[in-house]
Formats: structure tokens, sequence, C-alpha cells
């Protein structure tokens, strides 16, 4: 058995948004501490890892670890008929093959109260009446089996970790994609740049750390123990920035050698982490083929 | 060729074996071809109608170009990172096979002719693919097509599968690319069919586990090959009335083939006289391949423009603009092999959640499960 209520059921739209550019198919994961999923691309050079805790939830009952496999077109177009404000809930029986999305739309003249004090006794009524018109949809979707290849990602001390608005973030990977196919990051002293070099010419951005600004959201903080330079493919790191509406900034962890994490926080639920493997200088240094 | 029937009897036996697989995912992927088997079906479907293939202006035949080209450029579009295994010669246990059908051949030319005479297109157009042979020159023209074009050429000491299976045992390529069934026979670790259907069929790759087939067959290595030979080999003929089914059935039963051929009835089931299954045997489990240390790295380079230009264009009557677009992807692609996977550094994990939607296999025996067995595939992703 298993229900989540989750009170901003917009979450739920934004983060099908951001991911399923990447993924197509995914099992999301059911277990007493939260609902996750984790999902590589096609070709495997990217994976997502999603996690929103128990606690963000209003409600949150799983009686055991559970996976769902889902396509997450469908999941985007079952979530796209709830209304913003809505209330939703996710629900499964054991055993079951399909999982039911509820939606609640919330009384809309509660504002009315405050707002029209002297109409209060009037709008009472109104709102007695309108509740009981109150909308709960039911919408219930088919499972699908899912061979999903679950990796194993050890916890990593980062050479640099960079933490800026998301949507500055965004916008340097958009104006770097008219330019070239693959963006060149790097962490040094001075900030951290975003290079590319395409047909037509070649394009620098730098930020650097900026930590003096009215808001904490807006800062550009860099903590680096090691400078590092990797190169990504654009394609990836645009699909990754459609997460920026779940958070106001964005993270970015870069060690030689490895996958850079780019993060985004969902506030007092989780997170959204996307990692992507790097470009490799000599393709003769080719890691072996695991059997 | 290859197997009779093992698709089908591991469809049904082994079903965890066989898992489709999109094409992309193979991206960054060293993966060794068979070439013969290649060309053999570009030289039956490229660019054919009725008897006629393509020709350049001498009128040799040139689909086997084509094809070769237009594959191999989709593989290296993909990521892929292709090599090509050529045959070299056959076992003597494999001459009686190719003598058979060479004969073939021979009745499929006659009757191509009748056909011909009658003007009857259905049968031109089916006994001319029977007449296809894959010649010496086919072979030369794809190795130096394949050499200008930056794709490895391995040309194997006797079968070409063989020698994909060892290179794949020995972890110099991922996956052993071919449509004979033999390959698994040769114990190639990871054998993918369908890789070089064109696109446009939209056929999923077809990739194979050797570990899985014999942990889900229950056999040793040893066993599965007793169970390729008596389901029909190359390399000598069956025992008559004895299938796939069967065939696992009484290996299982009896462990060897040996132990069968004390065991069964021999009025029901004639034995060929002087059966070589032994030496068919050996022939699978220790084939003439490279040794592991003369095996050289393989290595991708970047094409030879004018020499692909030369060849192709000048040579062949390539449309030249078509040429250069094509040599322009292959540079395109060059520069894409260059990303690397996820799995090269992390490692898969056990996910510890039970799927609430049980499979069909579940280990767990329970009456649901047993109940859900009885419509096979019926949940299966698509």
């Amino acid at each position: 058995m298993l229900e989540l209520r989750l009170v901003q059921g917009s979450l739920l739209k934004k983060v099908l948004e951001a991911i399923r550019e990447l993924v197509t198919d995914a099992n999301f994961d059911c277990s007493g501490t939260g609902f996750s999923l984790q999902a590589m691309d096609s070709s495997h050079v990217a994976l997502v890892a999603l996690l929103l805790r128990s606690e963000g939830f209003e409600h949150y009952r799983c009686d055991r670890n559970l996976s769902m496999g889902m396509n997450l077109n469908n999941v985007s177009k079952m979530l796209r008929c709830a209304g913003n404000d809505d209330i939703v809930t996710i629900k499964a029986d054991d055993g079951s093959d399909t999982v039911t999305f509820m939606f609640e739309s919330p009384s809309q003249w509660n504002l009315s109260h405050s707002v029209f004090f002297f109409l209060c006794l009037f709008v009472e009524w109104l709102s007695f009446l309108r509740k009981g018109q109150d909308k709960i949809a039911d919408f219930e979707m088919k499972l699908m089996d899912i061979d999903s290849e679950h990796l194993g990602i050890p916890e990593a001390e980062y050479h640099a970790i960079v933490r800026m608005p998301s949507s500055e973030f965004a916008r340097i990977c958009k104006d770097l994609s008219s330019i070239g196919d693959t963006v060149v990051i790097s962490v040094t002293k001075e900030g951290v740049k975003f290079s590319t070099k395409g047909d037509i010419g070649t394009a620098n951005i730098v930020c650097r750390q900026n930590t003096t600004v009215d808001k904490p959201e807006e800062a550009t903080i860099i903590e680096m123990k090691e400078p590092v330079t990797l190169t990504f493919a654009l394609r990836y790191m645009n699909s990754f920035t459609k997460a920026t509406p779940l958070s106001s900034t964005v993270s970015l962890s870069l060690s030689s050698e490895l996958p850079i994490v780019v993060e985004y926080k969902i506030a007092e639920m989780g997170y959204i982490r996307f990692y992507l493997a790097p470009k490799i200088e000599d393709e003769e240094e080719d890691v072996k083929p695991q059997v | 060729m290859g197997i009779k029937g093992l698709t089908k009897l591991l469809a049904d036996n082994a079903p965890k074996s066989m898992k489709e697989q999109k094409f992309e995912s193979y991206f960054g992927r060293k993966i060794a071809i068979d070439a013969s088997m290649s060309i053999y079906q570009f030289l039956i479907v490229v660019g054919r109608v009725g008897s006629e293939l393509l020709t350049n202006e001498a009128g040799d035949v040139t689909s086997h170009l084509q094809g070769m080209f237009t594959r191999t450029i989709r593989l290296l579009e993909a990521g892929l990172k292709p090599a090509y295994i050529f045959d070299g010669k056959p076992p003597d246990l494999k001459k009686q096979e190719l003598s058979k059908r060479f004969s073939k051949r021979e009745d499929a030319t006659e009757d191509l002719k009748t056909a011909q005479a009658e003007g009857d297109k259905e049968s031109i157009e089916k006994f001319s693919k029977r007449t296809v042979k894959v010649t010496k020159q086919h072979n030369d023209d794809c190795k130096r097509l394949l050499r200008l074009m930056g794709v490895p050429v391995i040309e194997a000491p006797s079968e070409a599968e063989a020698e994909c299976a060892a290179l794949c045992k020995n972890g110099k390529v991922y996956a052993v690319a071919s449509e004979d069934m033999d390959s698994l026979t040769f114990g190639a670790p990871r054998f993918l069919r369908h890789l070089m259907e064109p696109s446009s069929k939209k056929i999923p790759v077809m990739e194979f586990e050797i570990a899985k087939v014999l942990e889900e067959l229950d056999l040793t290595m040893d066993q599965f090959i007793d169970l390729c030979i008596l389901c029909g080999c190359d390399y000598c003929d069956s025992i008559r009335g004895i299938g796939g089914q069967t065939a696992l059935k009484l290996i299982r039963q009896h462990g060897s083939i040996e132990n069968i051929l004390e065991n069964i009835n021999k009025e029901r089931y004639q034995i060929p006289e002087n059966w070589p299954y032994q030496e068919a045997r050996r022939l699978f489990k220790e084939p003439l391949v490279s040794e592991p240390n003369d095996q050289l790295e393989i290595k991708w380079t970047a094409p030879d423009e004018e020499g692909l230009v030369t060849f192709l264009v000048n040579e062949n009557g390539f449309n030249g603009e078509r040429v250069t677009k094509a040599i322009e992807k292959i540079k395109a692609a060059k520069n894409k092999s260059s990303q690397g996977r996820l799995e090269s550094f992390f490692k898969p994990a056990v996910s510890t959640s039970v799927p609430i939607k049980r499979k069909e296999t579940s280990e767990k025996t329970t009456k649901e499960t047993a109940k859900k067995k009885s419509k096979p595939g019926g949940g299966r992703k698509k």
C-alpha cells in the first residue's frame, strides 16, 4: 500500500518537465525515507537522480520498498490535468499494475474572507456552497516493467563546487549552444569560465565569485580545492536546465575524471541531481568494457 | 547457417538471456562485426531490383560497397566503434557444408535461368538471392573501403565468428555483432543481433549474454556446445529427428553427447555414420584464433578523404556530393566518440525496491506469479 499526499502539486509537474526530455521510461522507487528515481538517458551518458523526502509530504505512507515503472510522457500527460494549486495524491495498491493520481482543487473563495470582511457572512455562505463543488479528479495509469540498470554513485569529494543563480546558468548554456556543441568548464581562483568553439567563432563567459548581493540566491560562490577543467556536451546541459523552475540556485560539482553533478535543491523536500560523463580527450584511454 | 532453431529455443527456455536494447545504448562501445555475414546481406538486399544489383560503369557489383559505407557510417554516427573481422581459411569440417551450399547455389543458378526464360519476376528475385556468393573481390573491396574510412579490419586465422568471440573474451571489444548464432557457441560473452539492420526497419538490437544463457538453461559451456551440435551446426550433420527441444531434454538428462549416444534408442534415431561430433566440439571449444598477445590494439583513425573519393567516386561511380557529405559525417562522428559513458565511472548497484507490478518471471513461485506466467511477455516493455 502506498499513499503520498503532496500539497504543492505543481512541484511534481515541474519535476516531470525537468526530466522527461532526458529519460522516457523510469522506475520510481518508494521507501520509508522518500520517493526517488534514478535513470539514465538511452546512450548512458547522463543520469538523473531525484529525491523527495517523506517529510516534505503532508501524508506519506509506504509499507514496503516498492518500485513503479512509468513512462514519463504519460505521467506528464496525467499531471497536466492537475491545476497549479491542486493537492496531488499518488496511490497504489500492492500487486496492482496501476497507479492513481488524485487531484483536489482547493476552495477558491477562501481568499475573499480577509478582503471583503464586511461580506463575511455572505461569503461564508457562498464558500459553503462552493465546498460542495470542490473538484476531486482520479487518474489511473498503467505501470510497466522496466529493466533499469541502477548505478551506485559513491559519495565523492569534489575539486570544485560552484553555486550560482539557476537562471544565470540556464542562460549561459543556451547562449553557448548557439555557437558550439561542447562547453569547457574551468574553475580557477579567478572564477568559473564557460567556453565553447564553433564554426562561426568562439565564446567565453567568466563568472566571478560575488557574495555582496541583496538576496542570497543571487550570489555566486566558488569553493575550490584544486583547479579543474572539463569538457561536456551542451545538449545535455541544456536539458538539465529544464529543472530551473524548481530552484533559484544551482550547484555544479566538478572533479577531474568524474562526471559533473548539476544539482537543483527542492525546498524542504530534497533535490534533483544530474550527472554527466565528461568528454574524454584521448580516446585510447577509454576505460575497458566491463563484463 | 549458424545453429538451427537456437533463437527460438532460447526465447522459450532462457528468456532472460535475451534483451532488446536501443541502438543508441551501444554508444562508445567497441563492437566486433562478422564482415562476411554483413557483406552477404548487403549483396542480397542493397539496391536489388530483380536479379540486378547496383553496379559501376564497368558492370562490377557495388551493392556491398554501398551497404558497407552507409551502415558503417550509421554505426559511427551513433558513437559506436565497429571493427570488422574477415574470414580466413575455413576449417576442413566446414568444407562439406560449403560444398553443399555450392551445389545449392548451382541449383539456384539453373532455376534462375529457367525463371528468366519464363519471365517470372517473383522467381527471378527468389532464385537470384540464392545465387549470391561473396567473392574474394567483394571482401577485398570492403577491406579497402573500411581502411580508407579509418575503421579497423582484422583478418581471422580461420572462422571470423571464433575470432570475434575471442576478441570479446579478451576484453578487446564490448560485444560481437553477427546474425549467426554460432557466436554464442564460440563463447562470445555478449552477442548482438540486428545491429546492422537499416534504421528504417526499426528493429531493436537483441542482446544475448552467454553467462545468462548458461544460467537459465542450467548447462555448462561444454554441455551448451553439445546442445548446439545436436541442434545442427555448420560442421557436421545432426541426428535426424532430434530438434532443439529434444536436444535440450537429452542434454539435461544425460549431460553429454557420448552419454546420449549410449542411452538413446538407435532404432528410432539414426545416428549418422562416422559422425564427427567430437571434431566439431573441438572446433567450437578451441577454434583457431589469434593469440591474445598477437591481437593488436584495435585503432580507429581519421578517414582518408582523397582515397575515399578516388575509390568510390572515380572507380565505382558513386555520387561525388553524397560521398563528400558522408565523409563529413564520419569526421563529425569521430568527435562524438570521445564522449565518456557513465558506466566507466559508476558501477552497477542492486536496487532494493521490489517492483509493485510483479514480473512474470519472478523467482518466488507464488500462485499469483504462476498465474501470470501463462501470458508470456504480456507486461513486457515494448
